[in-house]
């Protein structure tokens, strides 16, 4: 089964426990996946335009700007092949919820694995709006089936009834 | 020509080019509409090019203030100081990310009142999104801070937005006046936007990042002399536009006096080259504000401006409070729909009537066109209205755009800090 890992720089680990319990029951052929989200980059150059300017910004300052996405994208995929050493590393930019449904297509994925929203330590696992729009936007449209992990959520129940 | 004609036609000229500036047709330049509004009153004969020329003189301190502080920034920025600001609120932040958030605010405040919203917007958001994408950190909510505070910071001196010089040129406040007023009013409005911003990013804002994946701030210092030079500099700017400010002393003075100093300094060790500072520096917004201040004269004479004064000056009913809240919301408004630089000009010209009214009539409206002005584009944020109604044409085409996550924390956040600021400079008036 060809299975596509969906990075976010904060769900490595939880994506390599979803991929375990699914190597159990067949061989998974895995490739890992980072979106570069280029949304801020179009908001700055958004702003640099209300003040009058250019929309891109200085030439030392674009290439620092990107020179950083680089670099962290490369990290992500980095540490994620730590854990999937034999998986196939993919780095695109854009929208991420697109590119990832487009990816899927594209690298002919039978599974989807992505998480619910980036965990930056705050949100509870569950309960309203626990699906950030990416997520939403892959179940959505992804051209086969997505499994969506998160975290364990026991101790927020019994939730009321 | 007769005057009704006269009247008539350079109306149209005037609104025609608001509303290019406003929509910008083809995604042509502001500058180039505003320039070719100013040419179209001169060809027509609707104003005379001694009174445009008049015009310009008139104003030569806002000129002279934008270049000043352009120039002040570009040349900050080749000397890396910003870079090490930012790197040094990410150290003081101690691995958290709510700290780093707070003292994002905190560097964007010092930035933009000392070298302008300019600089916070336009040097310390990439700078800062550089930061947080190397630190793994959420970017969005950072960026926000970033543009938010630009605008939310920029009236606690005269100095901290050009629309401030723009608006006392015409309208002189005195430095005690002018803090009383707006210094107050715009540290509350900053702990008010603190605030907001915290309880809306709560959830992201919880964890904490490894330092060791940024690099130190001192490899941020090209070369250590001249940064040295520029703290120092800069700092006595800071202290020489408080003290210009208290005695009335045009502030592009000041400003060009430190980007002279700078300048002679980068040369000198070979830091930025003229040629290179010149390109770092927008010139076409001189033509944008020269084109706006001819159009706005023009139109001053029809009577138009005039007009709107009063409207709005009735609509105050005459008291303070009245004079606050027209005041803000007017401007407000008016800055997202035709940006805050042509709405400042316009303003100023509306406002030539409050000259004979009472004392607090008048700094309410002074005060609170400056407040409106400055604080106004947090509204929409990505430019102005206009803009905002083509993203959200683009969205409904499916068409990739962004921005619009702007607007949505723009129109929660900042009519809030419009009632809050403008309260408070009531209750100081």
């Amino acid at each position: 089964m060809r299975v596509l890992c969906c990075l976010d720089g904060t769900n490595v680990e939880q994506v390599s426990r979803a991929t375990e319990m699914l190597s159990t029951s067949q061989p998974l052929t895995l490739a890992i996946l980072y979106v570069t989200d280029t949304g801020p980059r179009h908001d700055i150059e958004h702003l640099r335009e209300r003040f009058l300017r250019p929309p891109d910004p200085p030439p030392p300052r674009e290439e620092e700007i990107r020179q950083a996405e680089k670099t962290s994208a490369q990290d992500i995929l980095n540490e994620g092949l730590r854990y999937f050493p034999a998986a196939e590393a993919l780095q695109r930019q854009g929208r991420p919820e697109r590119e990832i449904v487009n990816t899927a297509a594209e690298w002919q994925a039978d599974l989807v694995i992505v998480c619910p929203r980036a965990e930056y330590g705050g949100k509870r696992a569950i309960g309203p709006k626990s699906v950030g729009h990416v997520a939403r936007f892959v179940v959505d449209h992804a051209p086969c089936p997505v499994l969506l992990v998160r975290r364990l959520a026991r101790q927020q129940f019994p939730i009321p009834r | 020509m007769p005057e009704l004609t006269k009247a008539v036609l350079t109306s149209l000229v005037g609104v025609l080019t608001l509303i290019g500036i406003m929509t910008r047709p083809f995604r042509w330049n502001e500058a180039m509409i505003a320039i070719g509004g100013a040419a179209v009153l001169l060809l027509l004969g609707l104003i005379s090019p001694a009174d445009a020329f008049l015009t310009l003189v008139r104003d030569w301190n806002t000129f002279l203030f934008f270049l000043g502080m352009m120039a002040l920034s570009a040349l900050a920025e080749a000397a890396g100081l910003f870079d090490w600001l930012a790197a040094q609120a990410a150290r003081l932040a101690g691995k958290s990310a709510a700290r780093l958030f707070l003292n994002v605010f905190l560097l964007g405040s010092l930035i933009s009142m000392v070298l302008s919203n300019d600089a916070t917007a336009l040097i310390l958001t990439p700078i800062v999104y550089v930061l947080v994408t190397k630190l793994r950190l959420p970017v969005l909510p950072y960026l926000f801070a970033c543009t938010f505070i630009a605008d939310t910071a920029s009236f606690l001196l005269p100095v901290s937005n050009p629309i401030n010089v723009i608006i006392i040129s015409r309208f002189p406040l005195d430095l005690w006046t002018f803090l009383r007023l707006l210094f107050l009013p715009s540290l509350v409005v900053i702990g008010f936007n603190i605030g907001l911003f915290f309880l809306l990013y709560r959830n992201q804002l919880k964890g904490s990042f490894d330092i060791e994946r940024l690099p130190s701030a001192e490899q941020a210092i090209k070369h250590r002399a001249y940064f040295r030079y520029t703290c120092c500099v800069i700092t006595v700017v800071a202290f020489a536009y408080v003290m210009a400010s208290a005695v009335q002393l045009p502030l592009s003075l000041v400003a060009l006096s430190g980007a002279v100093l700078l300048l002679i300094g980068a040369i000198g060790w070979k830091q930025i080259s003229l040629r290179q500072t010149a390109k770092r520096i927008s010139w076409s917004i001189f033509g944008f504000i020269a084109g706006m201040f001819i159009v706005v004269r023009a139109i001053e004479d029809t009577g138009l401006t005039t007009r709107f004064g009063n409207w709005l000056i009735h609509l105050s009913g005459g008291t303070s409070f009245g004079a606050v809240m027209v005041g803000t919301v007017g401007a407000a408004l008016g800055t997202n729909l035709i940006n805050n630089v042509p709405m400042a000009v316009v303003m100023i010209s509306a406002l030539g009537g409050i000259r004979h009214a009472g004392p607090s009539l008048q700094h309410g409206f002074v005060a609170a066109t400056i407040f409106g002005c400055d604080l106004g584009p947090n509204l929409t944020t990505v430019g102005s209205l206009a803009t905002v109604l083509w993203l959200l044409i683009l969205r409904q085409r499916d068409v990739d755009v962004s921005g619009l996550d702007y607007f949505k924390v723009g129109v929660v956040v900042t009519p809030l800090m419009l009632l809050v600021g403008a309260l408070t400079i009531w209750l100081l008036l």
